[in-house]
């Protein structure tokens, strides 16, 4: 099995699923954790994971089948999706396929999922087709200032790795949003992330 | 070239002097009196801003003296125009805005949380550091990229020192209560099961902190552990987060609660599983001080020759992400 990164929570390896090549998604325990509390976070994260990656499917999101679940070691073994996240494509392409992360990520919001950890590394273009992974932190629900909670996070990360194309982006980002979930629910969302921002730490608000 | 720096954003008021030579810095000398509130209270900012009043001259006197240098020997004064409490910073404004008029020494208005950062980079040799800037006033996880510190993370309420504080205070402490949480926290390790909050690389402390009261009230200690487990957890979690998505192999810790001990030996254990280097702002420069205002003015007399007097404003709520940095 070969390492194919040490993600922040998980290791990814790339292994073998009757002859498939697949992904085996694994959260290890960390030492520096409290034991009871990383026993519940790697066991829960691991069956949300499961689960979402799988219903999200149901209403169009690409996303990698799950072809096995071992809850004993909070491992996932899924179908491997060899493209590039987006995070490393050229910038062009970042603004362009913005528009669609924006549409899938309102096609979430709409049936009620929150994706919970909206960074550009954890969108995958592959075949011309944006795939979505790490749903670890998702949970179900139809609460505004949820779905604004993923928004504000997307913004973050673009006005921080993607500062140049910051503007661009998030402009295609929310057009493609918007054109999912309408522009009623989109204006009470953006106010909820203005709420959200206005509660953080020397927000433009003195 | 000799700096002064001024720094009143909260409760510390602190003059500092820096001899910079080329790219390194000696901290000549640094003198601070701390206001403290009556125990179970927060700062109260009219107080404190008397008490630094009240301290303002003998603390410049006693810097100067220990340095050995004459006012008319400086070749800047910089102060902390913010973040911080109004009443507080407009002390130390106008400490520096006095001295510079009078004796004409150019003025350097400094960002409190660069200082933080620039402070631990001249103290740790870190170069290209991810920094986790942890305080009673920040949290938040930064990367230097195209002329700004850009947020990765950050908390969406209040900070891991107001969630220490606050905390404490409620079982009693005084403020700060960083080191009696810590303290009462070893004696322990019976671990309750607390709201866990990371919503991608950002946290939030305000439910942890209203469940963590109830469980005080059976057993403070638990609850000091439980709580410095939890949080510290989460801090360590975005983190890990932070680090593998900027790809830094530095890590950099600065802020009044680097001093915690438990925390920065679980943030040890992420860097080694990260392959990457750890450095913390040594205890006595973590915590708000002078020389962090001090040396950021330094660095920034490089490029810019400061401000009018006209321009020394205080700014309560400066993000650090909308300072440019042009050295």
């Amino acid at each position: 099995m070969k390492l194919l990164k040490k993600g922040a929570e998980a290791d990814i390896y790339l292994t073998k699923w009757s002859n498939l090549p697949s992904i085996l998604k694994i959260r290890k325990t960390k030492s520096y954790r409290n034991l009871v509390l990383d026993a519940k976070i790697r066991k829960q994260r691991t069956i949300k994971e499961s689960q979402m990656i799988s219903e999200v499917k149901s209403f169009g999101i690409p996303t990698p089948l799950v072809y096995f679940v071992n809850l004993a070691n909070s491992s996932i073994i899924m179908q491997e999706i060899p493209g590039i996240p987006v995070h490393d494509l050229p910038d062009l392409k970042i603004i362009k396929l913005s528009k669609e992360i924006g549409r899938l990520v309102g096609i979430m919001h709409k049936n009620g999922i929150m994706h919970g950890d909206l960074t550009t590394s954890n969108f995958i273009l592959y075949k011309n087709k944006v795939y979505v992974i790490d749903f670890g932190l998702s949970q179900k629900t139809i609460k505004s200032e949820d779905h604004a909670v993923d928004l504000r996070l997307i913004k973050e990360i673009l006005n921080s790795a993607h500062a140049k194309i910051m503007e661009p982006a998030l402009k295609n980002f929310l057009s493609g949003y918007k054109s999912v979930v309408g522009t009623m629910t989109y204006s009470k969302i953006m106010h909820s992330v203005s709420d959200i921002e206005s509660r953080g730490r020397y927000a433009t608000v003195v | 070239m000799l700096g002064l720096g001024v720094e009143s954003t909260a409760h510390t008021f602190s003059c500092a002097i820096i001899e910079k030579n080329g790219k390194k810095g000696k901290i000549l000398s640094d003198v601070r009196k701390i206001y403290r509130p009556p125990d179970g209270e927060g700062i109260h900012p009219r107080e404190a801003s008397r008490h630094h009043v009240e301290n303002s001259s003998i603390v410049l006197s006693e810097c100067l003296k220990e340095a050995g240098v004459k006012i008319k020997d400086l070749d800047i004064i910089s102060y902390a125009a913010g973040p911080g409490l109004g009443p507080c910073l407009r002390v130390g404004a106008v400490v520096a805005r006095s001295l510079a008029s009078y004796y004409k020494i150019p003025i350097y208005p400094v960002n409190h949380a660069l200082g933080h950062i620039e402070l631990g980079k001249l103290l740790t040799g870190a170069k290209n550091p991810l920094v986790l800037l942890v305080s009673g006033g920040h949290t938040m996880l930064l990367a230097f990229l195209n002329k700004q510190w850009r947020v990765f993370g950050e908390t969406l309420d209040i900070t891991l020192g107001q969630l220490l504080d606050q905390f404490g205070r409620s079982i009693g402490f005084a403020s700060p209560c960083g080191k009696n949480i810590e303290d009462l926290a070893s004696a322990t390790s019976n671990y309750t099961l607390l709201p866990y909050s990371v919503k991608g690389n950002d946290v939030s402390f305000s439910g942890l902190l209203s469940a963590s009261k109830p469980i005080a009230k059976k057993n403070k200690a638990d609850a000091c552990f439980s709580l410095q487990e939890t949080a510290f957890a989460m801090i360590s979690e975005v983190v890990e987060r932070a680090l593998s998505f900027t790809g830094k192999k530095e890590l950099l810790i600065v802020g009044g609660v680097a001093a915690n001990k438990r925390l920065s030996e679980m943030l040890q254990d992420v860097c080694k599983r990260h392959t990457c280097k750890f450095f913390i702002a040594p205890q006595k420069y973590a915590g708000d001080c002078g020389s962090q205002i001090c040396w950021t003015g330094l660095l920034e007399s490089q490029v810019k020759s400061g401000v009018s007097i006209e321009e020394t404003f205080v700014r309560q709520s400066w993000r650090l992400d909308s300072v440019k940095i042009d050295y």
